[in-house]
């Protein structure tokens, strides 16, 4: 592992139920802080898989799932085998959203406050972190929006501002573009690349090339469970 | 039928002291009720193992049980050779609510549970994601499933105040204390006055309707 690793990935081998096919078999992986990377390929291809294993969403095993392997965040191990560590460092510094992210009932601000409570961020603070992530996605005379108000497109974009006001450091975002329009794909692609002008560690999910040409420095590209191209090492 | 609507619309004093009771002992064991309750229905609802689902189908058998079963357990504690008999709750108030609470508590877990069951994966996924501590999590949960939540007081509520079992067990049927609208019911009937048995058949009919107007109102709202 390089002193400067984000994740390190060792002979991993993971499968949702014992017995299943293994959704994702990586032998070996290194991703550095500050990079942007996007993850490639078709449907069910394990990018999704690996994204939530790598913000420690997935059970440990039992009946429910079967892992092999070493998964390493910034030194510290995810896990080893059966063995789940759930780091404290890797819940404060990451965040994930979903591909049809959840919003919660209520309003725009009650979400974006949830957040901030969630992470212990309260005050002028909260308010602060707040409008900025709503700003930066467009949402900013947004906040007493209730959520069955919100389109797709608006419901992605409120889950992007809830993560950016998350202070996580390294955001994990499973094709943040999915159910867009043209102008929350241009609001959202545009924060993303200002995101990552400003360092934010971002892997990102998507099938389209132009989003990835636009923002990604690397592009891993997934295939029935393996990554099968590394592009921009 | 006539006499039985008088006695509620001329104010009876008796008939409505029963009603009163009656709706305050089975307020007061759906309150307490909750307090374990609904963590109870959580937990389950957070904990995906093996033993979670033997806990969550013994919840559910017990939610189930006659409510003279649950007055014979609670009885044999509150008796006065039993552990609890010191207490002296047996054929007084406090002992009826006891009992009542032995019998709303599972169908508030329970309902609780179900309901929680059914929340998006993705929720769960979300208060994960941003590391949200326990308590706030626990508040979070109960905020995003409260149509759930209110199903179950409602449905607890309902149970405990048309249960006869545990009333006549711990309380006696005794009259200006411990006589509840199903026990008085259950008296007059036998005794073959059947005005007040009808016209506390009727405040009950309405709580009934009540509580599934109530219930369905909640199921609907949150769909």
């Amino acid at each position: 592992m390089g002193a400067k690793s984000l994740y390190s990935v060792r002979n991993l081998e993971f499968s949702y139920g014992s017995g299943q096919p293994a959704a994702l078999t990586i032998p070996r992986l290194e991703i550095g802080e500050g990079q942007c990377l996007a993850f490639a390929g078709p449907n069910g291809s394990g990018k999704t898989t690996l994204m939530m294993l790598f913000n420690d969403l997935l059970p440990g095993g039992g009946e429910s799932a079967a892992f092999a392997g070493e998964l390493w965040f910034r030194g510290e191990p995810v896990r080893r085998g059966m063995s789940c560590f759930h780091p404290r460092a890797l819940r404060k510094s990451t965040a994930y959203m979903h591909q049809h992210p959840y919003v919660l009932a209520g309003s725009v601000a009650h979400n974006m406050s949830f957040v901030c409570r969630a992470r212990g961020i309260s005050g002028q603070a909260a308010i602060e972190a707040s409008a900025k992530a709503l700003k930066l996605v467009g949402l900013e005379d947004f906040a007493a929006r209730r959520q069955k108000g919100l389109s797709g497109g608006e419901a992605q974009r409120l889950a992007l501002a809830r993560v950016i006001a998350s202070g996580a450091e390294v955001l994990l975002l499973d094709e943040p573009t999915a159910s867009a329009d043209a102008a929350s794909r241009d609001r959202i692609v545009a924060a993303l690349a200002q995101l990552v002008e400003n360092g934010t560690t971002i892997i990102f999910s998507s099938h389209e090339q132009d989003i990835i040409d636009r923002i990604a420095r690397r592009v891993l590209v997934f295939e029935r469970g393996a990554i099968i191209q590394d592009i921009g090492r | 039928m006539a006499q039985a609507f008088e006695l509620l619309l001329r104010g009876d004093a008796e008939t409505w002291g029963i009603i009163g009771r009656s709706l305050s002992f089975s307020f007061f064991a759906t309150i307490f009720s909750l307090i374990p309750g609904i963590p109870l229905g959580v937990f389950m609802a957070w904990k995906a193992s093996k033993g979670r689902r033997i806990l969550a189908s013994l919840i559910h058998a017990i939610s189930a049980l006659p409510t003279v079963v649950i007055g014979l357990f609670v009885y044999a504690f509150l008796s006065r050779s039993g552990p609890l008999g010191f207490l002296g709750f047996l054929y007084a108030p406090a002992g009826v609510i006891l009992g009542q609470f032995f019998l709303a508590m599972p169908l508030v877990a329970s309902v609780t549970y179900t309901g929680l069951a059914k929340l998006d994966p993705r929720f769960k996924e979300t208060l994960e994601t941003f590391g949200t501590p326990l308590l706030f999590k626990f508040s979070a949960t109960l905020r995003e499933a409260k149509m759930a939540v209110l199903s179950s007081v409602v449905l607890s509520f309902g149970r405990v105040i048309g249960e006869v079992g545990v009333s006549m067990m711990l309380g006696g049927n005794i009259r200006g204390l411990t006589r509840t609208m199903t026990t008085a019911i259950a008296l007059d009937a036998a005794k073959g006055e059947f005005e007040r048995a009808i016209s506390l058949g009727l405040v009950l009919l309405l709580i009934a309707v009540a509580v599934n107007v109530t219930v369905n109102g909640l199921a609907s709202h949150g769909r």
